[in-house]
């Protein structure tokens, strides 16, 4: 029987979604396998909803589809239900696409977007019946790699994933291809085809580097055992973003997904550099795309798709320095098309507010402000140039405006807070509910509400902070308690985060090889969906490092010196350690650093030769 | 207002997608064809389309109906052409035309024609399956659970069976051809017919597919094909 009669009308008929598992959307990419030489499986770790709205994904899916050699599909994690079916009726892994079981491709690669999503890896892997570690795998196994913000510390997942991109992809990929279809036909081994890609700049072989550690369980070390591999391995960025691929298709789901929606990618990077920011350091430096060129992207995208909603994707859309021109031309353009045009994460001024009211017309939903600290001494420690005047003018403006929700996020356990810091989270609130009130009762909409948000800080590597011990359970409890009782006002609701994810996410961010064992050992006991509430095990967690001998307090609760050597040190995500220390000590004098356009503070990306550091320098 | 009504089939590769996300599926083909259709008022546009009776999710159909107001001009043909350019692997318009009348395709229909395969594992002969059949339908009441949002309750599905005829049998599978009540007066869902005929049966029936083969207006208290002239010109056919 034929894995597509296997996966039967009984077994989709009996799962959540099975929308998720049949593929045939529009746009999709269909090959005859018979002409093709190099299948590659890109995998989510999480389910389709979640993975289809995924910006990365729906551009490497194209581009490497625009190979005539090549054919990717698309995989993502089964949710439960689906995954017991599958295992009952002994169906592997497959690929969306031709429906093909993921165990018989050249490639499987994944999307590391989330430090939870570790075990879905694993389990994925084991789905698809290959082996687990790299060591036991050969010749007959796919290669399986992996790339995304996660990767820049690949440690915890050196024994599950051949190899790592490092950065942006788009050219690795097709290095890689190309050396993989040479070395295909000559049949050699397959260590030899890693030992070729081991010079592309960008690609990381966790095999051929040696790890070292000191008495103490701190690393000592990390060597690659043979001359010729690089002693730091490089990420690779894209130079020129206005010539790089973008595809003029995405895939269109049948179902609904988290972002349904077209997504205009204006830049890389970002100028700010706050200091608790990972993606703020790891994608730098800046590259913008000129305007005209997106307009011209925005329209092949929205006639080969036709979504009615296009939205900015970029880290801080506000600092796009042709965001008035691009919207302008964006809604000429996209209002006969009826057409709706989503701004996400503006920093709130009049100009944007003015770019919101002509771009969503009357609609006034939520605005999301993310103040992070709740006093200006701390806001300062995090390089987070926002005053609270700043914060009360633009909600002043918004709610003049007609608007009425409001949502402030906020980190708790940053370095050097104390209770003040705390209570200023509360009193910020205050301050938002009072703005309201004072706002003329004719202009403001009707319904105030304000959201208090907080998440728990996870020190990670390659940011000023990755020196830094995360609080611990016990007292991000208490810092979420003593808030809760400073919040007084009833337009006030007050969300929080689990702090078990986060110290987990902390253990693995800046975690070790050691820290790999515990996650295959949580996966044995179970662990999967790690980030979806219910599938949560925090128990079994406990349970997998006691057994592994790893004590989590080490990675996520303690304090480094700064001549540490981390897991991470032989991989350059083009910031400098000297640089990054040099921030880390401004933080705790409270010092403001400037960003990347109105003054260069030399953090080591100068080196990718991209405009922004070269005319500032 | 300027109409159009069309008749199109859903595949196995779309039967999984909620009723829902297909008026999506359809609104974004008609996006991509640049088709002259109407739009609502307001801040969210939507297309004037109205859908036929929704099919359950993991059910077939040759015979989906769909009304659109248009904007603009465009002959049926060319719609059809252009929207059908545009659908999905799965999805295919069979039929396209204008519409004068009034009512809706999903007010006016009554009913529905479904045909369910059943796979049958050990021995059911043909003669078995026609008595068993004939003894179902000449129960005097057909009592089924029905399930509403707060409670269940029993209803008497009989009024609702028009037909119901034993189709093709082979060795392990055979079809049940049915003709029930759909619409918002009175709607029988094939499944809920199955799950009481199953029974009968005795243990070894599975149910296999559900294909929807007809949905029918009533115009003077006769069934019509929703695509029939007189339905479509309604009162004013000299328009
Ligand atoms: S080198 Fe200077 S301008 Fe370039 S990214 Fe670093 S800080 Fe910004």
């Amino acid at each position: 029987m034929s894995l597509n009669d296997r996966i039967s009308d009984d077994i989709l008929r009996s799962v959540e979604k099975p929308a998720r598992y049949t593929g045939n959307e529009w746009n999709v990419v269909q090959k005859d396998v018979n002409n093709i030489k190099i299948r590659f499986a890109f995998c989510f770790p999480d389910v389709y909803e979640v993975g289809m709205s995924h910006l990365g994904m729906r551009i490497l899916y194209h581009l490497i589809n625009e190979r005539e050699d090549s054919w990717c599909e698309r995989v993502f994690a089964p949710w439960v239900d689906m995954e017991e079916k599958m295992r009952e009726n002994g169906i592997p892994l497959f690929a969306l696409e031709s429906h093909d079981p993921v165990g018989i491709f050249d490639f499987v690669g994944f999307s590391l977007q989330y430090e939870m999503s570790y075990t879905n890896i694993i389990n994925m892997l084991d789905l698809a019946g290959i082996p687990i570690r790299t060591a036991d795998r050969t010749e007959e196994h796919p290669f399986v790699c992996a790339g995304g913000p996660c990767s820049c510390n690949p440690e915890p997942l050196a024994g599950i994933i051949d190899f790592f991109i490092l950065g942006e992809a788009e050219e690795v990929i097709n290095e890689v291809l190309d050396i993989y279809k040479e070395w295909k036909e000559n049949g050699a081994a397959r260590e030899d085809f890693l030992d070729r890609i081991s010079s592309v700049e960008g690609v990381y072989v966790p095999g051929f580097y040696d790890v070292q550690y000191n008495g103490d369980g701190t690393v000592k070390s990390v060597n690659p055992i043979k001359d010729k591999y690089p002693r730091k391995v490089r990420k690779r960025i894209v130079k020129d973003l206005d010539n790089v691929y973008y595809p003029e298709k995405v895939i269109v789901p049948f179902t609904d997904i988290v972002h349904n929606r077209l997504m205009l990618e204006l830049f890389r990077g970002c100028i700010r550099g706050c200091r608790f920011c990972q993606a703020g350091f790891i994608y730098r430096p800046v590259r913008e795309k000129n305007p005209e060129k997106l307009v011209e992207c925005a329209k092949k995208l929205e006639e080969s798709t036709g979504y009615e909603e296009i939205s900015l994707a970029s880290l801080s859309t506000s600092d796009y320095t042709g965001l008035g021109e691009l919207t302008e031309q964006l809604i000429e353009e996209m209002e006969p098309r009826k057409v709706n045009l989503a701004l996400p994460s503006l920093r709130v001024d009049s100009f944007s507010l003015n770019l919101m009211e002509k771009a969503q017309k009357v609609r006034k939903s939520g605005l999301t402000f993310a103040p992070e600290a709740g006093t200006q001494r701390l806001r300062d420690v995090i390089n987070k140039g926002v005053t609270e005047e700043d914060l009360i003018n633009s909600v002043s403006i918004a709610f003049a405006g007609g608007w009425s929700t409001v949502k402030l996020y906020f980190m708790l356990g940053l370095p050097t807070e104390a209770f003040e810091d705390i209570a200023g989270i509360a009193d910020l609130g205050k301050k938002v509910v009072d703005a309201y009130m004072n706002t003329p009762k004719e202009k403001r909409g009707k319904g105030l509400k304000v959201t208090l948000s907080t998440s728990s800080f996870v020190p990670k590597p390659f940011t000023p902070f990755q020196w830094e011990a995360q609080d611990t359970i016990e007292v991000l409890v208490e810092k979420q308690k003593f808030l809760k009782d400073n919040i007084k006002s009833r337009y006030i609701t007050y969300n929080w985060h689990e702090p078990e994810l986060s110290f987990l996410e902390a253990v693995f961010a800046r975690g070790d090889r050691k820290t790999g064992e515990v996650l295959i050992k949580a996966w044995e006991k179970g662990c999967k969906f790690d980030s979806w509430g219910d599938h949560f095990k925090f128990e079994k967690w406990i349970e997998a490092f006691d057994e592994c001998g790893v004590d989590p307090a080490f990675y996520a609760n303690r304090k480094r010196n700064h001549d540490e050597v981390f897991p991470w040190d032989h991989i350059d995500m083009g910031i400098s350690k000297k640089f990054l220390l040099k921030e880390n000590e401004r933080a705790y004098k409270g010092e403001l650093t400037s960003n990347c356009r109105v003054g260069c503070s030399g953090c080591g990306a100068a080196a990718f030769g991209s405009s922004i550091c070269i005319k500032n320098d | 207002m300027n109409g159009l009504r069309i008749k199109f089939l859903r595949g196995e590769e779309v039967k999984y997608i909620s009723h829902l996300d297909l008026m999506k599926v359809f609104e974004r083909a008609l996006r991509r064809a640049r088709l002259p259709v109407a739009y609502s008022q307001g801040f969210n546009p939507h297309p004037e389309m109205i859908f036929g009776l929704p099919l359950s999710v993991g059910v077939t159909s040759e015979a989906e109906y769909a009304d659109f107001g248009l904007e603009g001009n465009v002959s049926p043909a060319d719609f059809m052409r252009r929207l059908n350019a545009q659908l999905p692997a799965g999805l295919k318009v069979l039929e396209a035309k204008k519409k004068f009348a009034k009512d809706n395709i999903m007010a006016s229909i009554t009913m529905a024609s479904y045909r369910i395969t059943v796979s049958a594992e050990g021995h059911f002969d043909r003669e078995f399956l026609q008595e068993k059949i004939n003894d179902f339908i000449e129960r005097p009441t057909i009592i089924v659970k029905k399930e509403t949002k707060s409670k269940v309750r029993d209803v008497d599905i009989k009024p609702m069976i028009h037909q119901l005829c034993l189709g093709d049998s082979e060795e392990g599978t055979f079809t049940v051809n049915s003709l029930l009540s759909a619409g918002s007066s009175a709607n029988l869902k094939p499944e809920l017919l199955y799950d009481a005929f199953a029974d009968t049966f005795g243990p070894g029936i599975k149910l296999k597919a559900i294909h929807r083969t007809g949905l029918f207006v009533s115009r003077n208290g006769v069934m019509v094909d929703p695509m029939d002239d007189r339905v479509l010109e309604g009162t004013n056919p000299k328009r």
